[in-house]
């Protein structure tokens, strides 16, 4: 029965060893039914010489299994013809819904599942909410992109009512009206929205618009320290989210402190970027997920490239499953005259920039190692008087942050804003 | 299994009656509308008969698109085809998520898009006539039929009506109005809508910001109730 912080007590605060055993055994009920209907886990295991009678435990699992990259699901998708990239278990028809990912890195990748009331995603999600506060009869804004299904199932499921105004981008002005209107306790916050509440800022008062709410959830990409500063002073209690290799999401609870996993839904490892030995507890790791609960499109140690710390400490809030704090993707590390750095050095350069502090911009790199430092950036075109000054100041701030100069090309927002896809802008582009 | 768990647990807490709120606006007015469960339940059952005329079935692969606040139009369509057993997937009505519309019509065996409109139509660009020759039906806004009737498609029509929707069935005699919840009026062009059913919203006579025309009488599909053909959006 929920209790008055967890929706499913039992399980979130589950003994560490007892969650263990739960793994293995769904892990050892996964690697025959993969091992017989994913064809490219089996061309995998076969490259590898894995059969399922190897895998005896938990341990022989995370030792012998091979990892899946999505350019595995992506070469197999393109020599075989096969839409899933091989991980599709079912046939087709016996899926309920196919859904995909943003596709901001690269061509979207294919998941499905055979659901009846709830969709699975967003069904692990409602244990989140449950916590951050939403409660029976709680108004929730549940627009938000639709890309990994009916998001506001979670919503419904709690017993809250979901008020379905557009959020997407232009669609704030009227959202703030639904605020006012329902006093909604929780809703959904992407980068791209933050930027168009940043200009409603000035018209309207965003403390009392959001003193209804108990949190709002924030995800798809890293959340700068101007954002954060700014959403604290609105009031708003923002809780961080991500996915687990996309087989659920992960969100931060009151405690603010990782963000939790659902480890009876996934396996989660945290691996060296560059090999394959896990890394030690807490230190830089890439993410690797395993489907407990997806019998339809199971990912299989299927490596996120996404890059967190993890732990597996109970947290403060009583929960044990697992947390991690996302870092950044792997890759996204860029090399330019001898010099490193990553997305989030030019994200602070930015906001230093007050007509670029919303840091909407692009990092044009045709290669991770480039000669010149190319980034395009959104400027607000109702604040900005003189473009050649910004463009001094803009490239002076990411002279300091980077060490190298920048070639700019500067947009306004609106314009910026329309490169993006599923609520997020891609933060590294070829051209 | 998670979400066994979750759903049992859930299932214990109180429910309350709305299943969801939206808003259409109409010149540039917002009008709020909640949705009952009941109300859900009955689009749900109108919906699928509209899909099973046009074939769906286990055999079929549906591509719905609809932003995410269009799900009290679009989600009784999404649930329905869920229960006829078709598997479905969503596209959105942004021109930066078109691609998505056009991926799925591509890589799945996808024998209806439903709900497609001008902007994504425009938005998959040349990919269009690829699109509208793979997909047997094609389920349009009145906005993008003309552009996929250029690509090649013959489009039925599927449309919004303030807080309702119409559907044109195979016959293509206009679009269908479910007469049980609603009931369309027609002066001086513009179309004006009344609650019928026992909906959670009620209105009367009011405006839809839609220019139209009615038909009455049976279709040759058997159903007895309004049809509606939209000329014109007036600012909704």
């Amino acid at each position: 029965m929920p209790d008055d912080r967890f929706l499913e007590p039992e399980i979130e605060t589950m003994p560490r060893a007892s969650l263990a055993a739960l793994q293995e055994e769904r892990i050892l009920e996964l690697v025959p039914y993969v091992y017989e209907r994913s064809a490219l886990v089996r061309r995998k295991w076969e490259e590898a010489r894995v059969k399922p009678s190897d895998i005896g435990s938990l341990a022989d699992f995370t030792e012998r299994v091979p990892f899946i990259t999505k350019d595995d699901i992506r070469r197999f998708r393109d020599q075989a013809g096969d839409p899933f990239g091989g991980l599709l278990c079912t046939r087709y028809a016996d899926t309920s819904t196919v859904f995909s990912t943003s596709g901001t890195t690269g061509d979207a990748t294919l998941y499905a599942h055979a659901w009846d009331q709830w969709h699975p995603f967003w069904a692990a999600t409602a244990r989140d909410l449950w916590e951050i506060g939403v409660r029976p009869g709680d108004y929730v804004l549940g627009s938000g992109f639709k890309m990994r299904g009916p998001l506001y199932h979670s919503d419904q499921m709690l017993g809250a009512i979901p008020v379905m105004v557009s959020t997407a981008i232009g669609g704030w002005a009227t959202a703030l009206d639904a605020i006012r209107r329902y006093r909604p306790v929780y809703a959904q916050l992407t980068g791209l929205a933050l930027a168009e509440l940043d200009h409603l800022s000035r018209d309207n008062d965003m403390r009392e618009l959001f003193s209804s709410f108990k949190g709002a959830g924030f995800a798809g990409e890293p959340l700068g320290m101007r954002a954060r500063q700014q959403l604290k002073t609105w009031g708003v209690e923002v809780y961080v989210w991500t996915s687990t290799g996309d087989v659920t999401g992960a969100f931060e609870c009151r405690q603010h402190d990782g963000c939790h996993a659902w480890e009876d839904c996934v396996l989660l490892e945290a691996v060296d970027p560059a090999g394959t030995a896990p890394v030690a507890e807490g230190e830089l790791g890439e993410l690797v997920a395993t489907s407990l609960d997806n019998p339809v499109t199971p990912l299989v140690r299927f490596r996120s490239d996404d890059i967190i710390r993890m732990t597996r400490r109970p947290c403060a809030c009583g929960r044990t499953h697992a947390r991690f704090w996302p870092v950044g993707r792997k890759g996204d590390e860029t090399i330019v005259a001898g010099r490193s750095f990553v997305p989030m050095d030019i994200w602070r350069a930015l906001e230093q920039v007050p007509e670029t502090a919303t840091a909407l911009f692009q990092l044009v790199r045709p290669a991770r190692e480039i000669d010149e430092l190319k980034v395009r950036v959104g400027y607000d075109p109702d604040t900005t008087t003189s473009i050649p000054d910004l463009r001094d100041q803009v490239s002076e701030a990411i002279m300091s942050a980077v060490g190298v100069p920048p070639v700019l090309e500067l947009l306004p927002e609106p314009e910026l804003l329309a490169r993006g896809r599923g609520g997020k802008l891609p933060r590294v582009v070829k051209s | 299994m998670t979400l066994a768990s979750t759903t049992a647990a859930a299932a214990a807490l109180p429910r309350p009656w709305q299943w969801g709120i939206s808003r259409y606006d109409i010149a540039g007015q917002h009008v709020y509308f909640e949705i009952s469960w009941d109300d859900w339940r009955r689009d749900t059952a109108w919906a699928r008969a509209m899909l099973a005329d046009h074939g769906t079935g286990p055999d079929a692969g549906l591509v719905i698109v609809g932003g995410s606040f269009e799900s009290p139009w679009f989600d009784p369509f999404e649930t329905a085809a869920r229960e006829l057993g078709a598997p479905y997937s969503t596209g959105e009505i942004w021109a930066f998520e078109a691609f998505r519309t056009g991926m799925y019509a591509r890589r799945l065996p996808i024998t209806m898009i439903f709900g497609i409109d001008r902007t994504v139509a425009e938005g998959l660009g040349d990919e269009l006539a690829e699109v509208a020759g793979r997909v047997p039906v094609i389920v349009a806004r009145p906005d993008a039929a003309g552009l996929l009737a250029e690509a090649g498609a013959q489009p039925f029509i599927v449309t919004r009506v303030g807080p309702a929707i119409a559907v044109e069935c195979p016959h293509r005699s206009g679009a269908h109005l479910n007469g049980a919840e609603w009931t369309l009026a027609e002066r001086g062009g513009e179309l004006f809508i009344s609650t019928a059913g026992p909906r959670a919203h009620r209105v009367s006579e009011a405006a839809t910001g839609l220019a139209g025309r009615l038909a009455e009488g049976p279709c040759p599909c058997g159903r007895t109730g309004q049809r509606v053909t939209v000329t014109e959006t007036q600012g909704a």
